[in-house]
């Protein structure tokens, strides 16, 4: 395997997405008569890479600086620091290329013409990326139907509910057949069913040999559809690898929920600093409090933390095993 | 007490929140080059035609602009009311109906004679007309009348929004019908009669004819029936829009819908 | 060659079809101009001097030419910011002009569909028929309002867009158009100062073509300057289009969403 760096545009061998330190500050100003500038760092020198076919998922919080990242990625924002490449091309320079060669798909209600029909919306669109005349009709054709939408391409997208909208946008997004596309919370605010086939029609387009990058604050999601997963939190990525992985970095671990009614911090603090106690989450449910334990496997902890909380009414008491998502709170909360 | 505390809080609170108006960006264009740019428009058109003379299409268009933000404020507060799941509140409340909505209203009103008074000094700075100077104080009252009077038909108007849905464009055609019926550029005597017989059962009209009067010299004493005629055919949008506005919320509390009308 | 073409075609029928659609920029772009031609044409009946007349009939057809331009360009890029899909159009592979000129292209479109509804609407309502002299050189006119204007507009989407507001700017500019333009006013009756900038917008010069065809002048002179002034628009819309979507990736400064 040739080494990521090369010369011009030649594109290197390996990478399909490729960001080495990516840095992103965002110049506010306020106030009209004194004028008083802030700088905001998104994006805090992020270094990924992406394979081939590979779904990748860079996950983290509202905020995080994940559709910072991705604009950069698609040529849309300018990083202010470090550099990226998209099939070997840089997507400072060789915008146009990248343009043609990747396909963006983002989450919510907005980014379709309301008053024309779905097909029409696809008419449009493969128009401004260039798919030849001829093509277009069994592609959109072809593309409805991935997504589900035939039968229904002819009605105005006004009356489309979010996750239509979210299958229309997909098939948008691949009318020029893209090698790399780019999804930034796709299944945000979608209900259950629809997000579930979504993730199945995701999870095709990555079987179809595509690469995709996916944006997410979903811990499920990433972890049901990601070959690879970074989290990210602050503009910086805190953890990457495999789901497995991840699950491994706070592996070794048991997790221990405990139900209460009404913790003082005090006595949160001396369950926290029991032997064996990694970290203490709560997690409010209703009335109850759930604390949630990390704790290192090899030591009796259940004991002396019910100790500890003697006097508060305790419920159900649970050991089981890390899941994604107590790797991802424990990473993103920085403890 | 209440009900003046009603009047003047309630009205400003409603009124600050969804007027988003106070951007100079939109208010400089909207409510102050605008309706000058129509004074000038229709001033040059009747030199051009040789139609009258400047005076007369300043007080006109003036006042006929005065309309958009009466008509537009006045329905979008109610909007706000309804988005603001407000409107069931307002209209259920305890609190007096007339002088709640007397309350929303002033601003709106104030509003509109700002956007006139604005006009008729630019018309006047700009153009060829002359206003005595004994004439002003009766034409501001005359103007406040009129500014009221177009309020009652902008409220008639929000009730209607409530379920027309596309209020931007009603709030326009309304203007239009102003703009052509109320005898704005052209006196009432010199239009079809159809044309001046709709034109009375309209704000504006009056006020307009007033208006001029004055600015030619006539007395407040000498205009009075207009300016009560003004009052009465804005009192009837008034009644009009304050019965709409209770039909729907018996109505929608049959069915339920009074936030999503 | 072909492609470019046929993407110019697809996206000004689809986004024809868009506006065409919408109350505001469809039908209230028809009226409000239609209204307003009509309360000028009232104020010139009074008098009902026939040669005032045909002149502010001619002029009164085509001042709504400049309602579905001035106005709805100003904010179509503030349109379809709220719509989300500006952020598409950018992120797309063609380049930011030859997405703009289409649209703009549909907005002429709809001007000179209110030609046509006011022609109309003045032989029903003031009995006014116009008297053109050369039909051929009218429609030629007309046409070449309809495209300067489009390159105007396309000027005027890519200025405004800076400003969130660009709506009430571009709404702002309705009247001074039809002031300016020598549609119901001749330009010499305005003040001195101020005729230079009449002139320097295409439309003026198109309304004198327009004006001499129908009394048997000859045209092809305004008709020059009137494209070489749309040209000019064109041109600096090109550039400042460019520099527009360059500092937008520099700076966030188009606030894309």
């Amino acid at each position: 395997m040739t080494s990521t760096t090369s010369v011009g545009s030649v594109p290197s061998v390996t990478a399909a997405v490729e960001a080495i330190d990516l840095q992103r500050t965002f110049r506010t100003t306020s106030g009209i008569i004194r004028r008083t500038r802030k700088d905001v760092e998104a994006v805090r020198g992020v270094t990924f890479a992406i394979e081939p076919g590979e779904l990748f998922g860079l996950l983290g919080p509202n905020g995080a600086g994940k559709t910072t990242t991705i604009k950069m990625l698609i040529t849309l924002l300018l990083p202010t620091g470090g550099s990226a490449r998209v099939l070997g091309r840089d997507v400072v320079t060789d915008v146009r290329e990248v343009r043609r060669r990747i396909g963006y798909v983002f989450g919510g209600d907005r980014g379709l013409y309301e008053r024309l029909s779905a097909r029409d919306n696809l008419r449009y669109f493969s128009e401004l990326y260039g798919v030849p005349p001829r093509e277009q009709g069994p592609r959109i054709a072809e593309l409805l139907e991935l997504v589900g939408l035939t039968g229904r391409d002819r009605e105005r997208v006004e009356g489309y509910s979010r996750g239509m909208r979210q299958r229309l946008h997909i098939a948008r997004g691949l009318l020029h057949d893209p090698e790399v596309l780019f999804l930034d919370e796709p299944s945000i605010g979608i209900d259950p069913v629809g997000a579930r086939e979504l993730r199945a029609t995701i999870a095709q387009l990555s079987e179809q040999g595509k690469t995709v990058l996916l944006t997410t604050h979903y811990m499920f999601e990433a972890d049901e559809l990601c070959d690879r997963i970074a989290v990210i939190r602050q503009g910086e990525i805190v953890a990457e690898g495999t789901p497995a992985q991840l699950k491994g970095r706070v592996g070794g671990g048991r997790v221990l929920e405990i139900e209460t009614y009404g913790v003082p911090d005090d006595v949160l603090v001396a369950v926290g600093d029991v032997a064996g106690v990694r970290s203490v989450a709560v997690e409010e449910r209703g009335q109850q409090q759930v604390l949630i334990l990390q704790c290192e496997s090899d030591t009796e902890v259940t004991h002396p933390v019910l100790a500890r909380l003697n006097g508060i009414r305790v419920g159900r008491v649970d050991a089981r095993e890390p899941t994604l998502e107590d790797a991802y709170v424990e990473l993103v909360s920085g403890a | 007490m209440t009900s003046v505390r009603v009047f003047f809080v309630g009205g400003l609170m409603s009124y600050r929140a969804m007027f988003g108006w106070l951007n100079p960006w939109i208010l400089i264009p909207s409510l102050i080059v605008s309706p000058i740019c129509q004074i000038l428009l229709f001033a040059y058109i009747g030199r051009s035609a040789g139609v009258r003379d400047d005076e007369f299409y300043v007080i006109g268009n003036a006042l006929n602009y005065a309309a958009i933000p009466c008509l537009f404020a006045m329905s979008s507060t109610i909007e706000g009311e309804r988005q603001g799941h407000t409107l069931g509140i307002v209209l259920t409340t305890p609190a007096r109906r007339i002088p709640l909505f007397l309350g929303r209203a002033l601003p709106v009103i104030v509003n509109g004679w700002g956007v006139a008074v604005v006009g008729v000094v630019a018309g006047v700075l700009l153009l060829d007309a002359h206003i005595p100077g004994s004439a002003w104080p009766a034409l501001l009252l005359v103007v406040l009348v009129t500014s009221a009077s177009c309020t009652g038909l902008g409220l008639a108007m929000g009730a209607v929004v409530l379920r027309v849905r596309e209020g931007a464009t009603f709030g326009n055609v309304v203007f239009c019908v102003l703009l052509v019926f109320c005898g704005v550029n052209v006196a009432l005597e010199d239009l079809p009669g159809w044309m001046a017989a709709v034109g009375t059962w309209l704000p504006l009209t009056h006020g307009i004819e007033a208006g001029r009067l004055l600015a030619d010299g006539s007395t407040l004493g000498g205009v009075g029936g207009l300016v009560f005629r003004e009052i009465g055919v804005g009192a009837l949008y008034t009644a009009a829009g304050l019965a709409l506005l209770g039909y729907f919320e018996r109505d929608s509390r049959r069915r339920a819908t009074l936030d999503r009308v | 060659m072909r492609q470019v073409l046929h993407q110019q075609a697809v996206c000004y029928w689809l986004q024809l079809r868009v506006l065409s659609t919408s109350p505001f920029e469809g039908f209230l772009a028809v009226l409000f101009p239609l209204m307003f031609a009509t309360a000028a044409l009232l104020v010139y009946s009074v008098n009902g001097d026939p040669v005032a007349m045909q002149y502010a009939g001619l002029g009164a057809a085509i001042m709504g030419m400049w309602t579905c331009q001035g106005v709805v360009a100003s904010s179509l890029l503030t349109r379809e910011r709220w719509a989300g899909t500006l952020e598409l159009l950018v992120a797309a592979p063609t380049p930011l002009s030859r997405i703009l000129v289409p649209i703009t292209m549909a907005m002429s479109t709809i001007g000179l569909y209110c030609v046509v509804a006011t022609m109309l609407w003045q032989s029903w309502v003031f009995d006014l028929r116009l008297e053109i002299e050369s039909w051929p050189l009218f429609v030629l006119s007309v046409l070449m309002a309809a495209v300067t204007l489009a390159q105007v507009g396309f000027f005027l989407s890519v200025t405004a867009v800076r400003y969130r507001t660009s709506w009430a700017l571009g709404a702002a500019l309705e009247y001074p158009g039809w002031l300016l333009c020598g549609f119901l006013i001749p330009v010499d009756l305005l003040p001195v100062w101020i005729q230079p900038l009449s002139w320097a917008i295409p439309t003026t010069w198109a309304m004198d073509a327009i004006r001499s065809a129908a009394d048997g002048g000859s045209p092809w002179g305004s008709l020059a300057v009137c494209a070489a002034t749309g040209a000019v628009y064109a041109v600096l819309a090109a550039y400042l289009g460019k520099r527009l979507v360059d500092s937008a990736r520099r700076n966030a400064s188009l606030a894309l969403t």
